[in-house]
């Protein structure tokens, strides 16, 4: 029997459109069609030509899938939609068209809606973000301009420093659920920046501090080996990983009990690559062995009667140690009920360039007075000095400074500044440091160390004759700088600067688009203080026309809201960018958002922008911005 | 001077003279009581007036001195250095000397501000003067930042012109010593480097040739002077060989020049310096502690028993007290010296009921509490509680007065706890429970009366400001008297015979509930017999308002009154069971009142009479 009649003979009959192919060299040919084929194919030729490319390659080459999974192959002939059954039968290829138009349609349809949904949840969750932020924004935006406002009574400035700490924390509360979602769907970014522990640390604690003490719980900080200080890295995430540890330590020790946090960064033996060691300790309620097992999995929470009336979302450890894991670190924990966790967190970076070169070079060679009674303190402090090329004499009760104060008086050198701690034993310092400032004079620089709240005791010791504040525990950077600012180069800079005023951006114009009333009036204000001409739209559409109708050059920079009704602020940049004027391409555009992810800043940039603000907004980060378009670096 | 401040001036002297005793008032206690209240009454109009005088004139110049006429700061000037001499008022002068140097300070008067420096700080050091066997640091690191702010005009000494102001300069670098006690190994050796670096300057002939006008050798002199004071820094062991070398140097310097000055004059050398010679070449292994112990016994018996001149009141209040200091060196010379240290103490006892009632200053009295600071107590000797009662308390009867009717007071009140609530006084007396209590009866009533006889033995070392302020106090003052707690408490705890009432001491201004009063180290915890504290606190505020004798602006309160004030302070200051027990006790205290105080005089009449008295 000829193979075209074997081939009838078996497959001729079948309703199902069927291909027999025969090997040639590397791959098939068509050999055989049955009549359900001619029929689907309704004209000359072969079925085989009839499909898409991609199809019929593979089924000519015999070839699956790249992968090759067996994957079904789907095409569509004559508006139905078909699976391609390929096997092999003796030395032929055959494949069999299997009608599937009504499957696929339902598939189809389901996929769409579940894409749908999935859409509205992001949208959800990002308008939500946006709706939450917003008016968050006016909270801290308005709380920053109440601080700013001279004569405050001193408790309600206290209040409104908590309030723009509480408001900030509720921020990142939000954030958490975001994160998850965004972790689920892998769409976590790191951004790399350069992440200062000193300030990551002070706003950590600024954080963790009143939840301990509200919590009566002692708090105390170690900093070890810092063999840097100034990091390459995400620092919100960075944060997000410190605040979450320490505020599951809060939350689970009870009142009385306390938390140790041990904070390094080791070199690796790797040039510039450092390892960052965080160790937080309680001696709380701890965790069953069983729960252990489980603590890093999303929407996990012990239950037991300790633990009811805590509140979280349970997603914290989860978030942390994606967080860790994306940094490329490790998350440990070890833990026994009723004794307490421990938590250890090592994360590899990279080292940030050394900002201190400057300061140090205008440091070297000094000589202050360290008047601190702790000698563990003291020696760290030294080393730290003698790093920056400073030498200290250290004096550790009011009869030894005093005594370091007139030897030097009476030799030919001179104390560049006293560095003091906020208590020595047997010292009254708000009587001792009055009499050090009459003693040495006004310009004659004082500087407390203190681990409190500044703000708190600013009024008291400013008046004793405290020039500056440097936090403890102190890190070297914090230290340099504190240091610097009081060297003759800094102060030449700051008057250079324009009499003492660090922000002034006199004869600069810039339009304001932004829809809501509250944010408008706060960025005036702000904006304002810096002496910056504000010309304000409420929506892209204004904002376009209003850059299109005025002078070239009238605009020195354009602040955009990206969330805006009639146009937003995207659509708004890409037809500035597109029109016809002089200065279309060139104007500095700069995003100023509350949807401050990754990939809102790309988006920002993707669209024309030059820069991205976050809301609410920070005003040191505004302003730098300002300076970098409008001031040295700017056109 | 202003006329405010002449009539300030004025004032004190007549403060100071009505808060002398005089001799012919202590025969009658009826009348000495009157007159004491017309004192009283005369002294608080006084200090009413005084303060008014500087509330109208004096401080709203201060408050402005930036501003103040060239006339204002002279008579300012003037005015706060007849505040200095005899310690007529050294804390009002310290508040004008440092306005006097925030003045300079604005207006640039380099000369000015150095001598006010200088000023300044010596007013601190007559304040120290007061305190620094308690707390020698309180002013220490202010009279070094001025002392050492002044001296450090010695690198412009050539753009100064006045000598005196250069003196000034010198001065400081000197006084720098003064701001170290030398308690402790690194103060000695600050102090001697400090005028190691001053006679460096001092010898140095170029600066006597730039001023030769200046007392140069008065000067050396003084610096040698001061580091033989380091004797102290020597006796405690802790000085480096060159260190005892230097104080020797100084020594030897300092008994020359006596010698030589005693040679023009005619007349031997002062025992104090024989004194020191010898405890100089004693340290430096000149002399053994035998040989040095004899030559003072010999300088002892030099003396005149009779003698009330400063030489008189060294041989023979000091002498002891500084033997007695090295008899305790060695064990055996403790039990060997026994006779001597008693002759001595008997022979103290004698010179001091000597002393007439116009005799007995307050620097007198605080000379007498200084010699217990080396108290030697033998059982079978001499002790000091009989000594410190008969040397010190019964000289002063405005300090028996309040104390005897203090002792009766709280005497009563543990009576009659022993009576309704014994179980209260359980720990004390090593009572364990009411039956212990009533059993130990009479040695708990003697108790509470000793406890209240020498609670505040401390007060008199500030005699000088509580009888003859002259003006209502500053805060610096009330904090400085807060020391006699501390004071009383430290000369009380030395001997066996006073340990017991050096809880009361320490701890009778301190509040029941813990949240006021001083010394704010105290912790009652620590006290077994703290209930025995808490009715001396009770009974001492009590007999306070019925008789103030530190405040004589406060008119005394009837006793209905004062236990109305006891009960204000119920569950604050004072125990709440205790103030209920003491109202109780309203009968007894009103029968005690017909004639307590009269008693209490009586009784410090005759001890002033040097009659014997029974308690």
């Amino acid at each position: 029997m000829k193979k075209q009649e074997q081939f009838a003979s078996v497959w001729g009959s079948l309703d199902l459109p069927v291909i027999v192919l025969a090997h040639e060299g590397e791959s098939f040919r068509p050999v055989y069609e049955n009549g359900a084929a001619d029929a689907l194919r309704g004209g000359d030729g072969c079925l085989a030509d009839s499909l898409p490319d991609e199809i019929r390659n593979r089924l000519l080459t015999g070839s699956t899938c790249p992968t090759g999974e067996e994957l079904p192959l789907l095409c569509h002939l004559q508006g139905r939609a078909y699976s391609l059954v390929p096997f092999m039968w003796g030395d032929f290829r055959v494949c069999m068209l299997h009608e599937v138009t009504a499957y696929y349609n339902e598939n189809q349809r389901i996929l769409n809606e579940a894409i749908m949904a999935n859409k509205a949840k992001t949208s959800f969750l990002s308008e939500m973000s946006h709706d939450i932020r917003t008016p968050m924004g006016a909270i801290i935006g308005m709380t920053d301009i109440a601080l700013m406002q001279g004569d405050i009574p001193a408790r309600v400035k206290e209040c409104l420093n908590k309030i723009k700490v509480a408001s900030g924390h509720m921020m990142s509360l939000l954030n958490e659920v975001l994160d998850m979602s965004r972790i689920e769907s892998g769409r976590i970014l790191l951004q790399e920046e350069d992440v200062d522990l000193a300030d990551l640390l002070h706003e950590v604690l600024t954080v963790i501090r009143p939840q301990a003490d509200a919590g009566g719980l002692h708090f105390s900080l170690k900093l070890e080996q810092m063999a840097e200080e100034r990091l390459r890295g995400d620092s919100v995430r960075l944060r997000q990983i410190f605040i979450n540890l320490l505020s599951n330590a809060v939350k689970f020790t009870p009142e009385g009990g306390g938390i140790d946090m041990v904070l390094s960064v080791t070199p690796t033996g790797e040039p510039n690559r450092v390892m960052m060691n965080l160790r937080v300790r309680d001696n709380g309620i701890g965790m069953s062995q069983e729960f252990l097992q489980r603590i890093f999995t999303a929407f996990e929470r012990e239950e037991k009667s300790t633990t009811s009336k805590i509140q979280g979302t349970g997603l914290g450890m989860a978030i942390t140690k994606n967080l860790v894991e994306l940094m490329g670190g490790t998350i440990t924990v070890e833990s026994r009920l009723h004794e307490g966790s421990c938590f250890t967190v090592e994360i590899p970076f990279t080292a940030s360039p050394d900002l201190e070169e400057r300061h140090r070079q205008a440091l070297a060679g000094k000589r202050l007075l360290l008047f601190d009674d702790n000698p563990e303190q003291t020696q760290l402090i030294c080393s730290m000095l003698e790093r920056l090329g400073i030498a200290a004499d250290v004096a550790a009760d009011a009869e030894s400074a005093v005594e370091l104060l007139n030897d030097m008086s009476f030799s030919d050198g001179e104390y560049f500044a006293l560095l003091t701690v906020e208590k020595v034993k047997g010292v009254e310092m708000l009587l001792f440091l009055p009499q050090v400032r009459q003693r040495m004079g006004a310009d004659f620089p004082i500087l407390l160390l203190s681990e409190n709240d500044w703000s708190q005791m600013e009024y008291v010791y400013t008046r004793a004759g405290v020039d500056a504040f440097i936090p403890l525990p102190l890190f070297r950077t914090r230290l340099s700088a504190g240091l610097y600012a009081f060297t003759d180069e800094a102060k030449r800079a700051v008057q250079e600067a324009g009499d003492g005023q660090r922000w002034n951006f006199r004869g600069k114009r810039i339009l304001l688009a932004e829809d809501n009333e509250i944010n408008r009036e706060i960025a005036i204000e702000l904006l304002g203080m810096a002496n910056l001409q504000i010309e304000t739209v409420e929506n892209g559409r204004e904002a376009v026309d209003r850059f299109a109708e005025t002078s070239p050059d009238y605009y020195d920079m354009i602040l955009m809201d990206i969330q805006m009704p009639v146009m937003n602020g995207l659509e708004a940049t890409r037809a500035i960018r597109a029109l016809d004027c002089a200065d279309a391409q060139d104007i500095p555009i700069v995003a100023m958002t509350a949807n401050a992810f990754v990939e809102d800043v790309r988006n920002s940039l993707d669209a024309g922008m030059n820069a991205h603000i976050a809301k609410p907004l920070d005003m040191n980060q505004v302003y730098s911005t300002l300076d970098f378009f409008l001031g040295r670096g700017g056109r | 001077m202003k006329e405010y401040q002449q009539q300030y001036l004025k004032n004190l002297e007549q403060v100071t003279a009505l808060s002398a005793t005089s001799e012919d008032l202590i025969l009658d206690a009826a009348a000495f009581l009157r007159v004491r209240q017309e004192k009283h009454d005369r002294i608080g109009a006084l200090v009413e007036e005084n303060t008014a005088l500087l509330r109208k004139n004096l401080f709203p110049l201060l408050d402005d001195i930036i501003t103040a006429s060239d006339d204002d700061i002279q008579s300012l000037d003037e005015f706060a250095a007849a505040l200095v001499p005899g310690n007529r008022d050294v804390m009002l002068a310290y508040h004008i000397h440092n306005a006097l140097i925030v003045y300079a300070r604005h207006h640039a008067l380099r000369d000015m501000l150095i001598r006010e420096l200088y000023n300044t700080a010596m007013d601190l050091f007559y304040l120290d003067s007061l305190i620094n066997t308690t707390d020698p640091y309180r002013y220490s690191w202010k009279m070094l930042m001025l002392f050492g702010e002044a001296a450090s005009y010695i690198k412009v000494y050539d753009e100064i012109e006045d000598p005196e102001i250069r003196g000034y300069i010198h001065r400081s670098m000197g006084n720098l010593a003064l701001g170290h006690n030398a308690h402790t190994q690194k103060d000695g050796e600050k102090k001697l480097e400090v005028i190691r670096r001053s006679l460096q300057i001092l010898n140095d002939p170029v600066y006597q040739q730039k001023t030769p006008s200046l007392p140069w050798d008065t000067y050396i002199y003084k610096s040698h002077q001061e580091r033989t004071t380091a004797l102290n820094y020597l006796r405690r062991g802790l000085a480096s060989a060159s260190a005892v070398r230097e104080v020797m140097e100084s020594a030897e310097y300092v008994w020359e020049h006596n010698l030589e000055a005693s040679r023009r004059r005619g007349q031997p050398v002062s025992t104090r310096w024989h004194a020191t010679y010898y405890t100089a070449q004693y340290h430096c292994g000149v002399l053994t502690l035998r040989q040095f112990l004899t030559r003072l016994e010999e300088l002892y018996m030099g003396r005149d028993p009779s003698d009330y001149s400063d030489e008189g009141v060294y041989c023979n209040f000091f002498l002891p007290a500084i033997y007695a200091n090295y008899v305790q060196q060695e064990d055996h010379y403790r039990t060997a010296k026994k006779e001597v240290i008693g002759h001595m103490y008997r022979m103290l006892l004698r010179y001091v009921q000597g002393v007439t009632p116009d005799q007995m200053t307050f620097f007198f009295v605080r000379n007498l509490m200084n010699t217990f600071i080396s108290f030697i107590e033998y059982p079978d000797g001499i002790q000091q509680r009989d000594y410190l009662l008969q040397l010190v308390v019964c000289r002063t009867p405005e300090a028996f007065i309040y104390l005897q009717m203090t002792a009766c007071v709280a005497r009563i009140l543990v009576t009659r706890i022993i009576a309704d609530r014994p179980e209260l006084l359980a720990g004390v007396c090593g009572c364990s429970d009411a039956d212990d209590v009533r059993a130990a009866r009479e040695e708990l009533a003697q108790l509470a009366y000793d406890c209240g006889m020498f609670h505040n033995i401390g007060q008199l070392n500030f005699m000088r400001m509580t009888s003859m302020a002259g003006r209502h106090w500053f805060k610096e003052e009330q904090e400085v008297f807060q020391y006699h707690v501390k004071i009383g408490a430290k000369i009380l705890k030395r001997c066996e015979s006073t340990r017991r009432f050096a809880s009361a001491a320490e701890g009778h201004h301190f509040y029941y509930d813990t949240l006021g009063g001083y010394p704010q180290d105290y912790d009652p915890r620590e006290h077994d017999d703290q209930v025995m504290v808490d009715i001396v606190g009770i009974a001492a505020y009590f007999v306070r308002l019925l008789d103030n004798t530190i405040d004589y602006t406060k008119k005394p309160l009837t006793m209905e009154e004062a236990l109305e004030k006891v009960k204000e302070k119920s569950g604050t200051r004072f125990s709440p069971q205790l103030v209920s027990i003491f109202c109780e006790t309203e009968n007894e205290l009103r029968d005690y009142l017909k004639d307590g105080k009269l008693k209490a005089c009586e009784l410090a009449l005759k001890y002033l009479k040097n009659e014997e008295a029974e308690n």
